[in-house]
């Protein structure tokens, strides 16, 4: 093993491949940023350039361009409120109402350090563990993936309800009805399409993203005018916009919270299929139930815990997704299906043989996560207070900007202008239900979760031979379901058992 | 009405139309008889969803009604019609032009009315997003209305 880092470390520090990671570091950043185009199109549109090159400095290119992209979705959530991808949904979170009060640097930098505590210590996990983890992520069955979802779903409609569960639930719900939109996968019927061609192949989650998040916080801030002392508040707070000062006890806050979500982000990301999104809704949702009563009532409100969490577990996912594609060659999201392809279009195959037939390949590749999360760490940390400056534009130029690049995102994918007035109805109705004090995040992450819920559970029937017994019979399902209850209860029994306690408190005080 | 219940009752009815369009699912004689049809998911989701609402709906909350005052509807109608209007130009008037009257209306919208900010903030910016599409990222936008080719 040893010999083959040394191989890769000589192959990654190469001037050439050293100047693909600034160079994909870069692009990807940027293009991240652009709603719309997420990783997978920045990676899409690498493959061309690449062609020419040899298969580790394309790999290592494209390498960088996905921890750009994932870095640049993250800038585009915390300044705007607009996730471009699902793995930055949770980053919005906090990070958006830290911008919104005017620490958009310091978010900027707590994403930056965050994502590269995460890329690195994953990649560490990486270069120790990835053939053991291989193994243990073939172990997972359909079932346990069903487990997993709800599992995720249970932990955000808890955690983003905000004591109102129900609302929660609801939301969730929602989000999973909107999934069952389109061609059912496994029979080929259309469902709830109403007759229309455009909705044949389903809604589209950056459409949903979008509306419901950029478009309807856009719109809400506009039905919303500030006062003028809230003017001038905020005049005041953008003084410090670029700031990204950090202080020791924020730091200290911080730590554990990266090193938490580096673990369990990576863990996620190995398992084919669950990816970044899952990865950063359940760091979010540990996190929150960790920070305690106190710090817990600030998620959502601008903690910087709450953007810590979701950020590192992102990007060590993305390092964890690596793990079956390299050594199973099996393409844990679509991201690393579209590496598949350039790798395979270079005449490798991923899987177990690829550390004995291209050794150089594999290493190099893993050797250039840490150089990567390096250069986006220095290339970035400059810009981060001109990027922040996005914000200080007056709301009349602003908001026409954020509306634009939302709707041309969503527009640029498919060039179907359908899609620009679904978006206006979805943002309509989630501006009424955001009125109403329903959460948003449950809603998305059930639309995400959905479709692979259905699938996983259909999968599951057919192999338990229609029987649902193995919700319970298979140990892994049911320890998972359990977690997931749990989860589900705590927050529904937590203010009985707090009146419990007041009670016995009172008659004790009572008798003493 | 509570907020709460105006919620609740908005989607109690969404999802009771949307159980009833899952009846309507088509499927074949022997799909019916499989334990997980492309109906199964859509039914248990309306079934949980109808019992939730209803829940939210009558269990005791806080009765205060929403308020709406300071609010401009208006400002977000005029909005949501110049994003409607977009659609429905983009193709017919090109990339350029919908998307410069798009922003400018935009910024009149919000109460901006200097020629300078109207044009300058919009004209710019569109023509070097259309450049940075078609000319670096290799995607193309037709530009022009489709009459001009």
């Amino acid at each position: 093993m040893l010999e083959g880092i040394l191989t890769g470390l000589g192959v990654a520090t190469q001037p050439i491949n050293i100047m693909m990671v600034m160079v994909g570091c870069f692009a990807g950043t940027f293009i991240g940023m652009l709603p719309g185009l997420g990783p997978i199109s920045a990676i899409a549109l690498m493959i061309p350039i690449t062609y020419g090159f040899d298969p580790s400095t394309g790999l290592i290119l494209m390498a960088g361009v996905y921890y750009g992209a994932i870095f640049g979705g993250s800038t585009s959530s915390i300044l705007i409120n607009a996730p471009g991808v699902a793995g930055t949904v949770a980053t919005s979170f906090d990070g958006y109402p830290l911008a919104k009060a005017g620490h958009a640097g310091k978010a900027l930098a707590i994403a930056a350090y965050s994502s590269f505590s995460g890329g690195t210590i994953a990649a560490i996990f990486l270069l120790v563990a990835a053939p053991a983890l291989a193994r243990v992520s073939l172990s997972f069955q359909s079932t346990d993936y069903f487990a997993l979802m709800v599992l995720g779903l249970t932990a955000v409609a808890a955690f983003a309800g905000k004591g109102n569960l129900v609302k929660a639930l609801l939301m969730t719900i929602l989000g999973l009805m909107l999934s069952t939109v389109g061609t059912d996968q496994a029979q080929g019927v259309p469902r709830f399409t109403l007759g229309m061609l455009d909705l044949i192949d389903g809604i589209s989650f950056l459409l949903l993203a979008m509306a419901t998040f950029a478009l309807s916080e856009a719109l809400m801030a506009v039905l919303r005018p500030k006062s003028a002392a809230d003017q001038a508040k905020e005049l005041e707070a953008q003084k410090n916009l670029g700031s990204m000062k950090l202080s020791k006890e924020e730091l200290k806050e911080m730590a554990p919270v990266v090193g938490r979500s580096s673990v369990l982000g990576f863990f996620i990301g190995v398992l084919p299929g669950a990816g970044a999104t899952i990865a950063s809704f359940l760091a979010y949702g540990v996190e929150q139930r960790l920070a305690g009563p106190i710090k817990g009532k600030q998620f959502g409100k601008g903690s910087i815990r709450g953007l810590a969490a979701p950020e590192t577990a992102n990007n060590a996912a993305c390092s964890g997704s690596f793990v079956p594609l390299l050594t199973l060659g099996i393409p844990g999201s679509g991201t690393t299906a579209i590496m598949l392809g350039a790798l395979l279009s270079y005449g490798i195959q991923p899987g177990p043989r690829l550390f004995v037939d291209n050794p150089e390949v594999f290493w190099s590749v893993i050797i250039s996560m840490y150089i990567g999360n390096i250069v986006l760490l220095v290339l970035n940390l400059p810009l981060i207070p001109y990027i922040a400056r996005v914000l200080a534009l007056p709301s009349a130029v602003l908001v026409p900007y954020i509306i634009f690049f939302s709707l041309i995102g969503v527009y640029f994918v498919s060039f179907n202008t359908f899609d620009i007035h679904l978006m206006v109805i979805f943002a309509v109705a989630a501006l009424v239900l955001r009125l109403l004090d329903f959460p948003m995040a449950p809603m998305l992450l059930g639309f995400i979760l959905g479709g692979m819920m259905e699938e996983n559970l259909r999968r599951a029937l057919i192999i338990s031979d229609q029987s649902w017994s193995f919700l319970w019979e298979r140990p892994l399902t049911a320890s998972i379901l359990a977690i997931a209850i749990l989860i589900l209860f705590v927050p529904i029994l937590t203010p009985y058992i707090a009146r419990m306690k007041d009670k016995v408190y009172d008659k004790a005080g009572e008798g003493g | 009405m509570s907020r709460d219940r105006v919620g609740a009752l908005l989607l109690l009815v969404f999802f009771v139309v949307y159980g009833y369009l899952s009846t309507k699912i088509t499927l074949l004689p022997f799909q019916l008889n499989s334990a997980f049809h492309a109906r199964t998911a859509p039914q248990f989701l309306t079934a949980a969803g109808i019992v939730l609402a209803l829940f939210l709906l009558f269990k005791p909350s806080d009765l205060r009604p929403m308020d709406t005052s300071g609010m401009t509807f208006k400002r977000v109608s005029m909005l949501c019609g110049l994003m409607i209007f977009y659609g429905l130009t983009v193709r017919s008037l090109g990339f350029l032009a919908s998307t410069m009257i798009f922003l400018a209306g935009g910024f009149w919208v919000m109460g901006e009315r200097r020629w300078i900010v109207l044009i300058g903030a919009s004209v710019p910016i569109v023509v070097g997003f259309w450049l940075l599409m078609t000319q670096a990222l290799d995607v193309f936008v037709a530009p022009f209305p489709a009459f001009l080719g």
